[in-house]
Protein backbone atom coordinates (compact mmCIF):
# COMPACT_ATOMS: atom_id res chain seq x y z
CA UNK A 1 0.00 0.00 0.00
CA UNK A 2 1.78 3.20 -0.95
CA UNK A 3 2.07 6.61 1.62
CA UNK A 4 -1.28 8.22 -0.55
CA UNK A 5 -3.49 4.72 0.32
CA UNK A 6 -3.31 5.45 4.06
CA UNK A 7 -4.26 8.79 3.66
CA UNK A 8 -7.99 7.70 2.16
CA UNK A 9 -9.38 7.54 5.36
CA UNK A 10 -7.38 10.62 7.35
CA UNK A 11 -8.40 13.88 8.86
CA UNK A 12 -6.35 17.14 8.77
CA UNK A 13 -4.50 18.37 11.59
CA UNK A 14 -4.08 22.33 10.94
CA UNK A 15 -2.85 22.57 13.91
CA UNK A 16 0.50 20.39 13.53
CA UNK A 17 0.99 21.52 10.29
CA UNK A 18 0.91 24.93 11.29
CA UNK A 19 3.99 23.95 14.28
CA UNK A 20 5.80 22.10 10.97
CA UNK A 21 5.85 25.45 8.77
CA UNK A 22 6.91 27.59 12.18
CA UNK A 23 9.99 25.04 12.48
CA UNK A 24 11.07 25.38 8.64
CA UNK A 25 12.63 28.57 9.33
CA UNK A 26 11.14 30.68 6.84
CA UNK A 27 11.46 28.10 4.01
CA UNK A 28 8.61 27.54 1.63
CA UNK A 29 6.74 25.17 1.71
CA UNK A 30 3.89 26.51 0.74
CA UNK A 31 4.85 26.81 -2.58
CA UNK A 32 5.41 23.66 -3.82
CA UNK A 33 3.95 23.30 -7.30
CA UNK A 34 4.36 19.24 -7.03
CA UNK A 35 6.91 19.42 -10.01
CA UNK A 36 8.67 16.49 -8.66
CA UNK A 37 12.08 17.42 -9.23
CA UNK A 38 12.76 16.16 -6.07
CA UNK A 39 11.16 12.69 -6.29
CA UNK A 40 13.09 12.39 -9.79
CA UNK A 41 16.48 12.33 -8.10
CA UNK A 42 15.54 11.23 -4.38
CA UNK A 43 18.40 8.58 -3.66
CA UNK A 44 15.80 6.70 -1.53
CA UNK A 45 13.04 6.60 -4.33
CA UNK A 46 14.37 3.44 -6.14
CA UNK A 47 14.99 1.53 -3.20
CA UNK A 48 12.43 2.80 -0.42
CA UNK A 49 10.17 4.16 -2.50
CA UNK A 50 10.02 7.65 -0.50
CA UNK A 51 8.40 10.09 -2.95
CA UNK A 52 9.32 13.25 -1.54
CA UNK A 53 6.77 15.65 -3.43
CA UNK A 54 4.13 13.32 -1.72
CA UNK A 55 5.11 14.38 1.56
CA UNK A 56 5.50 18.12 0.73
CA UNK A 57 1.72 17.73 -0.41
CA UNK A 58 0.43 15.71 2.73
CA UNK A 59 2.14 18.19 4.99
CA UNK A 60 0.25 21.12 2.91
CA UNK A 61 -2.80 19.52 3.21
CA UNK A 62 -2.23 18.87 6.65
CA UNK A 63 -2.44 15.13 6.89
CA UNK A 64 0.35 15.33 9.28
CA UNK A 65 -0.41 12.37 11.58
CA UNK A 66 0.10 9.37 9.39
CA UNK A 67 3.13 10.64 8.20
CA UNK A 68 5.05 11.19 11.71
CA UNK A 69 3.74 7.33 12.07
CA UNK A 70 5.25 6.35 9.15
CA UNK A 71 8.56 4.30 8.52
CA UNK A 72 8.60 6.48 5.18
CA UNK A 73 10.12 9.64 7.11
CA UNK A 74 12.76 7.29 8.41
CA UNK A 75 13.96 6.23 4.61
CA UNK A 76 15.45 9.73 3.80
CA UNK A 77 19.26 9.37 2.97
CA UNK A 78 19.85 12.94 3.52
CA UNK A 79 21.91 13.71 0.45
CA UNK A 80 19.72 16.80 0.40
CA UNK A 81 19.74 16.87 -3.54
CA UNK A 82 16.44 17.74 -3.13
CA UNK A 83 17.16 21.02 -0.77
CA UNK A 84 19.42 21.75 -3.79
CA UNK A 85 17.29 21.17 -6.60
CA UNK A 86 13.91 22.62 -5.33
CA UNK A 87 12.62 25.65 -7.63
CA UNK A 88 10.00 26.66 -4.72
CA UNK A 89 12.62 26.26 -2.02
CA UNK A 90 10.18 23.73 -0.71
CA UNK A 91 12.92 21.62 0.65
CA UNK A 92 11.56 17.92 1.21
CA UNK A 93 15.12 17.63 3.56
CA UNK A 94 14.08 19.90 6.35
CA UNK A 95 10.28 18.93 6.07
CA UNK A 96 11.48 14.90 6.66
CA UNK A 97 13.68 16.40 9.74
CA UNK A 98 10.69 18.34 11.70
CA UNK A 99 8.62 15.26 11.01
CA UNK A 100 11.38 12.71 12.53
CA UNK A 101 11.30 15.46 15.22
CA UNK A 102 7.43 15.07 16.04
CA UNK A 103 7.82 11.56 15.84
CA UNK A 104 10.26 11.08 18.39
CA UNK A 105 7.86 13.75 20.49
CA UNK A 106 5.06 11.52 20.00
CA UNK A 107 6.86 8.56 20.87
CA UNK A 108 6.46 7.01 17.78
CA UNK A 109 8.41 4.59 16.31
CA UNK A 110 11.83 5.76 15.80
CA UNK A 111 14.75 3.66 14.39
CA UNK A 112 16.59 2.61 17.28
CA UNK A 113 19.94 3.33 16.38
CA UNK A 114 19.11 7.24 16.56
CA UNK A 115 18.15 7.10 20.26
CA UNK A 116 21.01 4.96 20.61
CA UNK A 117 23.34 7.29 19.14
CA UNK A 118 22.23 10.40 21.49
CA UNK A 119 22.41 8.38 24.54
CA UNK A 120 26.32 7.73 23.53
CA UNK A 121 26.59 11.81 23.19
CA UNK A 122 25.24 12.08 26.10
CA UNK A 123 27.49 9.38 27.80
CA UNK A 124 31.12 10.22 26.04
CA UNK A 125 30.19 13.17 23.93
CA UNK A 126 30.47 11.39 20.98
CA UNK A 127 27.85 9.25 19.15
CA UNK A 128 29.94 6.22 18.24
CA UNK A 129 32.58 4.04 20.34
CA UNK A 130 36.03 3.27 19.49
CA UNK A 131 36.22 0.22 17.09
CA UNK A 132 39.08 -1.88 16.84
CA UNK A 133 40.36 -2.39 13.43
CA UNK A 134 41.65 -5.84 11.57
CA UNK A 135 44.73 -5.05 9.52
CA UNK A 136 44.70 -7.00 5.83
CA UNK A 137 46.95 -8.79 6.91
CA UNK A 138 44.92 -9.93 10.49
CA UNK A 139 46.60 -7.27 12.96
CA UNK A 140 44.56 -5.78 15.59
CA UNK A 141 44.89 -2.23 15.93
CA UNK A 142 43.06 0.75 17.96
CA UNK A 143 44.25 4.52 18.20
CA UNK A 144 46.87 3.52 21.45
CA UNK A 145 48.52 1.04 19.13
CA UNK A 146 48.33 3.39 16.01
CA UNK A 147 50.14 6.31 18.52
CA UNK A 148 46.99 8.48 17.82
CA UNK A 149 46.10 10.74 20.65
CA UNK A 150 43.84 10.35 23.49
CA UNK A 151 40.27 11.28 23.05
CA UNK A 152 39.63 14.30 25.17
CA UNK A 153 36.45 13.49 26.75
CA UNK A 154 33.78 17.06 27.27
CA UNK A 155 33.73 18.70 30.71
CA UNK A 156 31.44 17.84 33.21
CA UNK A 157 29.43 20.14 32.69
CA UNK A 158 28.27 19.53 29.40
CA UNK A 159 25.64 16.40 29.90
CA UNK A 160 23.35 18.62 31.93
CA UNK A 161 23.16 21.16 29.68
CA UNK A 162 23.27 18.88 26.26
CA UNK A 163 19.72 17.29 28.22
CA UNK A 164 18.28 21.29 28.58
CA UNK A 165 18.74 21.22 24.95
CA UNK A 166 16.99 18.39 24.24
CA UNK A 167 14.27 19.53 26.16
CA UNK A 168 13.46 22.37 23.84
CA UNK A 169 10.34 21.87 21.54
CA UNK B 1 49.09 28.47 8.37
CA UNK B 2 47.45 27.37 11.79
CA UNK B 3 43.96 26.07 12.14
CA UNK B 4 42.25 24.27 14.93
CA UNK B 5 40.56 20.83 13.68
CA UNK B 6 37.22 19.08 14.54
CA UNK B 7 37.05 15.27 14.16
CA UNK B 8 33.82 14.06 14.92
CA UNK B 9 32.68 10.80 15.55
CA UNK B 10 33.51 8.53 13.04
CA UNK B 11 37.10 9.98 11.92
CA UNK B 12 37.95 9.60 15.83
CA UNK B 13 36.28 5.63 16.61
CA UNK B 14 37.46 3.99 13.46
CA UNK B 15 38.41 5.29 10.42
CA UNK B 16 42.03 6.10 11.52
CA UNK B 17 43.49 6.40 8.32
CA UNK B 18 42.05 9.04 7.53
CA UNK B 19 43.35 10.96 10.96
CA UNK B 20 46.65 9.13 10.59
CA UNK B 21 46.88 10.55 7.04
CA UNK B 22 45.72 14.30 7.79
CA UNK B 23 48.02 14.51 10.45
CA UNK B 24 51.35 13.32 8.44
CA UNK B 25 50.34 15.29 5.22
CA UNK B 26 49.24 18.79 6.45
CA UNK B 27 52.07 20.22 8.17
CA UNK B 28 53.66 18.93 5.28
CA UNK B 29 52.46 21.64 3.36
CA UNK B 30 52.75 24.20 6.11
CA UNK B 31 49.39 23.66 7.81
CA UNK B 32 49.22 23.35 11.22
CA UNK B 33 46.87 21.53 13.28
CA UNK B 34 45.53 22.08 16.79
CA UNK B 35 43.09 19.78 18.34
CA UNK B 36 40.43 20.76 20.24
CA UNK B 37 40.69 19.97 23.87
CA UNK B 38 37.13 18.13 24.22
CA UNK B 39 35.99 15.85 21.32
CA UNK B 40 32.31 16.16 20.75
CA UNK B 41 29.20 14.83 18.05
CA UNK B 42 28.50 17.51 15.71
CA UNK B 43 25.14 16.75 15.84
CA UNK B 44 24.52 14.80 13.01
CA UNK B 45 22.17 11.73 14.60
CA UNK B 46 20.52 14.15 17.03
CA UNK B 47 19.57 16.42 14.03
CA UNK B 48 16.27 13.53 13.49
CA UNK B 49 15.83 13.14 17.10
CA UNK B 50 15.63 16.91 18.19
CA UNK B 51 16.71 19.68 15.71
CA UNK B 52 17.30 22.15 18.59
CA UNK B 53 19.73 20.60 20.05
CA UNK B 54 21.63 19.37 17.00
CA UNK B 55 22.14 22.81 16.15
CA UNK B 56 23.18 24.08 19.93
CA UNK B 57 26.00 20.82 19.37
CA UNK B 58 27.32 22.49 16.01
CA UNK B 59 27.56 25.88 18.12
CA UNK B 60 29.30 24.50 21.14
CA UNK B 61 31.88 22.92 18.08
CA UNK B 62 32.34 26.56 17.26
CA UNK B 63 32.88 27.94 20.51
CA UNK B 64 35.26 24.87 21.28
CA UNK B 65 37.34 26.29 18.55
CA UNK B 66 37.04 29.81 20.03
CA UNK B 67 38.58 28.66 22.87
CA UNK B 68 42.13 27.73 20.59
CA UNK B 69 41.98 31.72 20.12
CA UNK B 70 42.00 30.43 16.25
CA UNK B 71 39.46 31.76 13.85
CA UNK B 72 39.75 28.42 11.68
CA UNK B 73 38.81 25.06 11.81
CA UNK B 74 39.52 21.90 9.49
CA UNK B 75 36.48 20.14 9.34
CA UNK B 76 37.60 16.54 7.16
CA UNK B 77 33.89 14.58 7.36
CA UNK B 78 31.39 16.03 5.15
CA UNK B 79 28.71 15.28 7.46
CA UNK B 80 30.53 17.40 10.37
CA UNK B 81 30.80 20.03 8.25
CA UNK B 82 27.14 20.41 6.71
CA UNK B 83 25.95 20.18 10.42
CA UNK B 84 28.17 22.66 11.67
CA UNK B 85 27.62 25.01 8.43
CA UNK B 86 23.41 24.89 8.81
CA UNK B 87 23.85 25.28 12.81
CA UNK B 88 26.14 28.62 11.99
CA UNK B 89 23.99 29.63 9.24
CA UNK B 90 20.82 29.27 11.60
CA UNK B 91 22.46 31.38 14.49
CA UNK B 92 23.09 34.33 11.93
CA UNK B 93 19.84 34.69 10.72
CA UNK B 94 17.42 33.40 13.57
CA UNK B 95 18.17 35.46 16.51
CA UNK B 96 15.88 33.53 18.74
CA UNK B 97 17.48 30.35 18.13
CA UNK B 98 20.76 32.30 18.45
CA UNK B 99 19.72 33.77 21.99
CA UNK B 100 18.69 30.35 23.32
CA UNK B 101 21.80 28.75 22.37
CA UNK B 102 24.06 31.52 24.04
CA UNK B 103 21.95 30.52 26.82
CA UNK B 104 22.94 27.28 27.19
CA UNK B 105 26.52 28.14 26.46
CA UNK B 106 26.98 30.80 28.79
CA UNK B 107 26.27 27.85 31.44
CA UNK B 108 29.60 26.54 30.15
CA UNK B 109 31.55 29.47 29.83
CA UNK B 110 31.90 28.88 26.33
CA UNK B 111 31.37 31.48 23.80
CA UNK B 112 29.96 31.19 19.95
CA UNK B 113 32.43 33.07 17.79
CA UNK B 114 30.37 33.89 14.38
CA UNK B 115 33.57 34.82 12.86
CA UNK B 116 35.34 31.41 12.84
CA UNK B 117 35.78 29.58 9.17
CA UNK B 118 34.71 26.71 8.31
CA UNK B 119 36.97 24.32 5.61
CA UNK B 120 37.20 21.20 4.18
CA UNK B 121 40.16 18.94 3.47
CA UNK B 122 39.08 19.78 -0.25
CA UNK B 123 38.79 23.32 -0.28
CA UNK B 124 41.39 23.72 2.44
CA UNK B 125 44.14 21.48 -0.08
CA UNK B 126 42.58 23.32 -3.32
CA UNK B 127 41.90 26.83 -2.34
CA UNK B 128 43.93 27.77 0.60
CA UNK B 129 47.08 25.66 0.21
CA UNK B 130 47.19 25.68 -3.86
CA UNK B 131 47.80 23.90 -6.25
CA UNK B 132 51.60 25.35 -7.05
CA UNK B 133 52.20 24.95 -3.69
CA UNK B 134 51.25 21.32 -3.63
CA UNK B 135 52.85 20.55 -6.56
CA UNK B 136 55.74 21.66 -5.69
CA UNK B 137 55.90 19.42 -2.93
CA UNK B 138 55.34 16.25 -4.68
CA UNK B 139 58.79 14.03 -4.92
CA UNK B 140 56.64 11.44 -6.82
CA UNK B 141 54.16 12.04 -8.95
CA UNK B 142 51.77 9.69 -9.74
CA UNK B 143 52.16 7.55 -13.82
CA UNK B 144 49.36 6.71 -15.88
CA UNK B 145 46.84 5.85 -13.05
CA UNK B 146 43.23 6.51 -14.39
CA UNK B 147 40.98 7.08 -10.86
CA UNK B 148 37.35 7.76 -10.01
CA UNK B 149 36.22 10.50 -7.80
CA UNK B 150 33.21 10.62 -5.17
CA UNK B 151 32.96 13.54 -3.63
CA UNK B 152 29.88 12.58 -1.27
CA UNK B 153 26.86 14.82 -0.59
CA UNK B 154 27.21 17.02 2.49
CA UNK B 155 30.02 19.52 1.26
CA UNK B 156 28.58 20.22 -2.25
CA UNK B 157 24.75 20.66 -1.29
CA UNK B 158 22.68 22.98 -0.98
CA UNK B 159 24.32 25.82 -2.59
CA UNK B 160 22.70 28.47 -0.79
CA UNK B 161 24.76 27.79 2.60
CA UNK B 162 28.01 28.21 1.04
CA UNK B 163 29.75 24.53 0.48
CA UNK B 164 32.60 23.71 -0.76
CA UNK B 165 32.28 23.11 -4.50
CA UNK B 166 29.99 23.44 -6.95
CA UNK B 167 27.33 21.15 -6.73
CA UNK B 168 26.13 19.65 -10.04
CA UNK B 169 29.86 19.88 -11.87
CA UNK B 170 32.60 19.71 -8.66
CA UNK B 171 36.08 19.78 -10.15
CA UNK B 172 38.12 20.65 -7.13
CA UNK B 173 39.10 17.17 -5.87
CA UNK B 174 39.60 16.25 -9.79
CA UNK B 175 41.91 19.39 -9.96
CA UNK B 176 44.09 17.91 -6.55
CA UNK B 177 44.36 14.68 -8.16
CA UNK B 178 45.61 16.07 -11.90
CA UNK B 179 47.71 17.69 -9.71
CA UNK B 180 49.86 14.76 -8.39
CA UNK B 181 50.02 13.13 -11.02
CA UNK B 182 46.87 11.15 -11.83
CA UNK B 183 43.90 11.29 -14.88
CA UNK B 184 40.08 11.08 -12.77
CA UNK B 185 37.46 10.61 -15.29
CA UNK B 186 33.59 11.60 -15.41
CA UNK B 187 31.11 8.79 -15.14
CA UNK B 188 27.41 8.93 -14.65
CA UNK B 189 26.87 7.66 -11.09
CA UNK B 190 29.45 10.65 -9.94
CA UNK B 191 27.54 12.34 -7.64
CA UNK B 192 25.69 9.37 -6.24
CA UNK B 193 25.43 8.98 -2.33
CA UNK B 194 27.02 6.43 -0.69
CA UNK B 195 24.27 5.74 1.73
CA UNK B 196 25.68 6.25 5.35
CA UNK B 197 22.82 7.68 6.68
CA UNK B 198 20.57 4.78 6.11
CA UNK B 199 22.62 2.62 8.13
CA UNK B 200 20.66 3.67 11.11
CA UNK B 201 17.98 2.15 9.95
CA UNK B 202 17.76 0.68 6.71
CA UNK B 203 21.55 -1.55 6.24
CA UNK B 204 20.51 -3.21 3.61
CA UNK B 205 19.40 -1.01 1.37
CA UNK B 206 22.37 1.18 2.37
CA UNK B 207 24.76 -1.24 1.67
CA UNK B 208 23.08 -1.56 -1.84
CA UNK B 209 23.29 1.74 -2.54
CA UNK B 210 27.24 1.67 -2.02
CA UNK B 211 27.95 -1.59 -3.57
CA UNK B 212 26.36 -0.54 -6.58
CA UNK B 213 28.05 2.30 -7.46
CA UNK B 214 31.46 0.57 -6.80
CA UNK B 215 30.35 -2.01 -9.46
CA UNK B 216 29.62 0.94 -11.70
CA UNK B 217 32.95 2.16 -11.20
CA UNK B 218 34.81 -1.16 -11.35
CA UNK B 219 33.19 -1.66 -15.08
CA UNK B 220 35.14 1.57 -15.97
CA UNK B 221 38.32 -0.32 -15.34
CA UNK B 222 39.81 2.62 -12.99
CA UNK B 223 42.63 1.68 -10.98
CA UNK B 224 40.60 3.18 -7.86
CA UNK B 225 38.02 5.45 -5.95
CA UNK B 226 39.79 8.21 -3.99
CA UNK B 227 37.53 9.90 -1.43
CA UNK B 228 37.83 12.48 1.21
CA UNK B 229 35.08 11.65 3.90
CA UNK B 230 35.03 9.20 6.70
CA UNK B 231 31.32 8.46 6.20
CA UNK B 232 31.89 7.71 2.41
CA UNK B 233 35.29 5.78 3.70
CA UNK B 234 33.20 3.53 5.36
CA UNK B 235 30.79 2.43 3.33
CA UNK B 236 33.10 2.02 0.49
CA UNK B 237 36.27 0.96 2.26
CA UNK B 238 35.29 -0.89 5.52
CA UNK B 239 32.12 -2.23 3.95
CA UNK B 240 32.82 -3.53 0.55
CA UNK B 241 32.61 -7.02 1.23
CA UNK B 242 29.34 -6.97 3.35
CA UNK B 243 28.15 -4.91 0.23
CA UNK B 244 28.82 -7.12 -2.56
CA UNK B 245 27.20 -9.75 -0.87
CA UNK B 246 24.18 -7.89 -0.60
CA UNK B 247 24.11 -7.16 -4.33
CA UNK B 248 25.57 -10.25 -5.61
CA UNK B 249 28.54 -8.97 -7.10
CA UNK B 250 32.12 -9.35 -6.48
CA UNK B 251 33.63 -6.03 -5.83
CA UNK B 252 37.76 -5.61 -5.48
CA UNK B 253 37.96 -1.68 -5.89
CA UNK B 254 40.94 -0.26 -3.94
CA UNK B 255 39.67 2.41 -2.11
CA UNK B 256 41.46 4.97 -1.15
CA UNK B 257 41.58 8.75 0.95
CA UNK B 258 43.20 11.50 -0.82
CA UNK B 259 45.23 12.57 1.98
CA UNK B 260 46.67 9.02 1.84
CA UNK B 261 47.24 9.76 -1.94
CA UNK B 262 48.70 12.82 -1.62
CA UNK B 263 50.97 11.61 1.28
CA UNK B 264 52.47 9.31 -1.16
CA UNK B 265 53.60 11.27 -4.07
CA UNK B 266 54.67 13.61 -1.16
CA UNK B 267 57.09 10.50 -0.03
CA UNK B 268 55.34 9.65 3.36
CA UNK B 269 55.83 5.87 4.11
CA UNK B 270 53.13 3.86 3.74
CA UNK B 271 52.41 3.16 7.75
CA UNK B 272 52.25 6.28 8.28
CA UNK B 273 49.30 6.99 6.27
CA UNK B 274 47.81 3.88 7.64
CA UNK B 275 47.42 2.54 4.32
CA UNK B 276 47.58 -0.91 5.85
CA UNK B 277 44.17 0.07 7.55
CA UNK B 278 42.33 -0.07 4.38
CA UNK B 279 39.88 -2.66 4.04
CA UNK B 280 39.64 -2.60 0.53
CA UNK B 281 42.24 -4.40 -1.62
CA UNK B 282 44.90 -1.58 -2.10
CA UNK B 283 47.87 -4.02 -2.27
CA UNK B 284 47.76 -4.34 -6.27
CA UNK B 285 47.50 -0.22 -6.42
CA UNK B 286 50.46 0.17 -4.29
CA UNK B 287 52.26 -1.73 -6.40
CA UNK B 288 51.64 1.30 -9.13
CA UNK B 289 52.55 4.06 -7.21
CA UNK B 290 56.00 4.84 -7.56
CA UNK B 291 58.61 4.55 -4.26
Amino acid sequence: MSLVDSMSMAKPNLQARERILAKLHGRELLNCFQCMKCTSGCTALKLLELKPHEIEKLVNLSLVDELVSSDIIWTCATCLKCVQRCPQMASPYHVIMVLRNLAVEREAKVPEAFMKAVSLVLESGLAETTQKITTRTMQVCERESLKLPKIGSPRESFQAVFLKALEEK
Amino acid sequence: MKLAVFWGCRILTSQYAYEMSIREVLPKLGVELIDLREALCCGDPVKSVNEFAANYLGARVLALVNLTGLCDVLVPCNRCHFVISEAKHLLETDEKTRAKVEDLLKEENLKYNPNVRIWHTIDLLHDRVGLDRIKKSVSKPLKGLRLAVHYGCQILRYSSLGRVDDAENPRKLDELIKTIGAETLDYAERLDCCGSALMYGHVDSALSLASSKLKAIQALNVDGLIISCPDCGYMFDAKQKDGASVIGAKLSLPVLYYTQLLGLTVGIAHDKLGLYLNQSPIDQFLTKVPV
